[in-house]
């Protein structure tokens, strides 16, 4: 039973870190980004999600929706302005630059938002439902649907619709995508605006379920990463089976091993799948 | 003859410091085929990168009486001028119905793109067999008649082909080159750049011949096809 609730938890954990994935594996994908800010952008998202609930009285899941509209104008106008002069440069000068933003993110939000420890608490942040006698924390379901949602959606939305199409296609073929009538540059601000807004909203989710300071940020790009080189980044699905995997394999650490060492397995299992399967678990990484 | 569909006048271009077209002059007419023809280096490509606007270039280009130097890609290609490149470009982790789809303008309505889908399936009825097919895993005869298919899906009036018969099968070939002439039957035109002058000059109607960047013969293609020098440079006889 101890086994199974573990088990439940990973996988309530895992749905949160596909969906924290999904933006970096979108953004890289596409704009071959690898984004080192992208964790500020979850941070960022926290706070927006943190500030609507405490100032403007709305419920954190129905704030999620403007964090993520926040976040798309951000990450859009940081794409157009900043991003687009070193696009197609090399690797290290994209690293640099990104590198630099989440510093800088950071120590905005360190100035404006304090560094105390914050959480988001609505009045059924508590409650726990029995299912089969195991416990499911409403919030952490809640939290799991949305990514899990979330993720199956830009999966729709990038194979079904014309602008998804013209995202990939720009992946795929930068020449071809030019000649028939794609702008790239409008393409790449959209893809980075959806990427951060992605980290928005699982960053509004990251407060419901677990405390937040401007410091997360750091960590949960790495854990993005290990699952975008997991999943591979040719699909959302298989940013799924990498979240879900991570979160499982973080928890079954915790119990068997000890809680202070899931950095170990997450990192251990990075290393692992770069030796034995560098092309990701499932098709393509860049 | 009506007025020209594409004006090409004292085209320069080239990459950084080296200069690749000096002034290079030609016209294409409506519901023409227009073949120009060269050998390997002679600027043909660069030509079509130029005008589709992906080389810095100076000139006077006009399309339908529009100056080019002020239209972007985007415009172009919702003016009706397409190009399918040198080694097709497709999107080839897409299906073959996928890569006909991004041929066409944004704002589509659904049933003018249904109908485009089925007349391109129509000159092309292998690739109606494919539709569902990744791009990438077909063979290079049938790669390139979903790249002309493609091109075509916009319903264009100028369609620019470089190197369409590099690395087919003369069969494959043989079919694009007919498909090509019953498009043109339907009034789009096609400006066809090769390096294969044998069958480039046997469905053309008019020719340029270009070497080192300059237009250095014109004319039918007929006649170009017959004259001793070309003959003895590109036909190997």
């Amino acid at each position: 039973m101890l086994l199974a609730q573990v088990l439940l938890n990973g996988l309530l954990l895992g749905g949160l870190y596909a969906l924290m994935a999904l933006g970096l594996a979108l953004v890289w994908g596409v704009l071959n980004i690898v984004n080192l800010s992208h964790g500020a952008f979850i941070m960022l998202g926290a706070y927006a999600t943190y500030f609507l609930f405490t100032q403007a009285h709305l419920d954190p899941f129905l704030a999620l929706p403007f964090a993520a509209l926040a976040l798309f104008v951000l990450g859009y106008a940081v794409q157009r302005g900043i991003l687009n002069l070193v696009i197609r440069g090399p690797m290290f000068n994209t690293l640099l630059i990104t590198f630099g933003l989440e510093v800088v993110i950071t120590f905005l939000a360190q100035l404006f938002f304090s560094a105390d420890f914050r959480t988001i608490n609505p009045v059924y942040a508590g409650t726990n439902f029995d299912l089969g006698g195991l416990t499911v924390p409403q919030v952490q379901l809640m939290a799991f649907a949305i990514a899990i949602g979330l993720t199956l959606g830009l999966w729709a939305f990038l194979l079904h619709s014309r602008p998804g199409r013209s995202i990939r296609a720009v992946s795929q073929n930068l020449l071809a995508a030019q000649l028939y009538g794609i702008e790239p540059r409008r393409i790449y601000a959209v893809t980075f605006g959806l990427g951060t807004a992605l980290a928005g909203v699982a960053g509004g989710l990251y407060g419901t379920v677990s405390q937040i300071n401007p410091y997360i940020g750091t960590a949960l790009t790495a854990k993005s990463f290990v699952i975008a080189i997991i999943g591979g980044l040719d699909n959302p699905l298989g940013v799924i089976v990498g979240g879900l995997f991570l979160g499982v394999a973080e928890s079954l650490t915790a119990l068997y091993i000890g809680p202070t060492y899931t950095d170990v397995a997450s990192f251990g299992i990075l290393v692992l799948v770069l030796i034995v399967k560098p092309t990701g678990l499932l098709g393509r990484t860049a | 003859m009506n007025a020209p569909l594409l004006t090409v006048k004292n085209l320069r271009a080239g990459y950084g410091e080296m200069q690749v077209l000096y002034d290079l002059s030609l016209d294409v007419h409506p519901a023409e085929i227009v073949a120009l023809v060269g050998s390997n280096g002679a600027g043909k490509t660069t030509l079509l990168r130029a005008l589709s606007h992906l080389l810095p270039w100076q000139g006077d280009v006009r399309f339908d009486g529009h100056s080019l130097q002020s239209l972007s890609p985007n415009r172009l290609f919702a003016l009706g001028m397409v190009q399918v490149p040198e080694g097709r470009q497709l999107f080839d982790r897409m299906s073959v119905e996928e890569n006909l789809l991004l041929g066409t303008l944004a704002g589509t309505a659904r049933d003018a793109l249904r109908r485009n889908l089925e007349r391109c399936y129509g000159l092309f009825p292998i690739l109606a067999k494919r539709r569902k097919q990744l791009a990438g895993n077909m063979s290079g005869g049938e790669q390139q008649m979903c790249a002309v298919a493609r091109a075509l899906m916009s319903g264009p009036r100028l369609v620019m082909i470089d190197e369409m018969s590099l690395g087919l099968a003369p069969v494959a070939v043989d079919a694009l080159l007919d498909t090509l002439r019953l498009v043109r039957t339907q009034g789009v035109t096609v400006l066809l750049v090769e390096q294969d002058v044998h069958s480039a000059l046997h469905v053309a109607d008019r020719a340029y011949v270009m070497e080192s960047g300059r237009i250095v013969r014109e004319g039918p293609a007929s006649e170009l096809a017959d004259d001793p020098e070309v003959q003895r440079a590109y036909l190997g006889l």
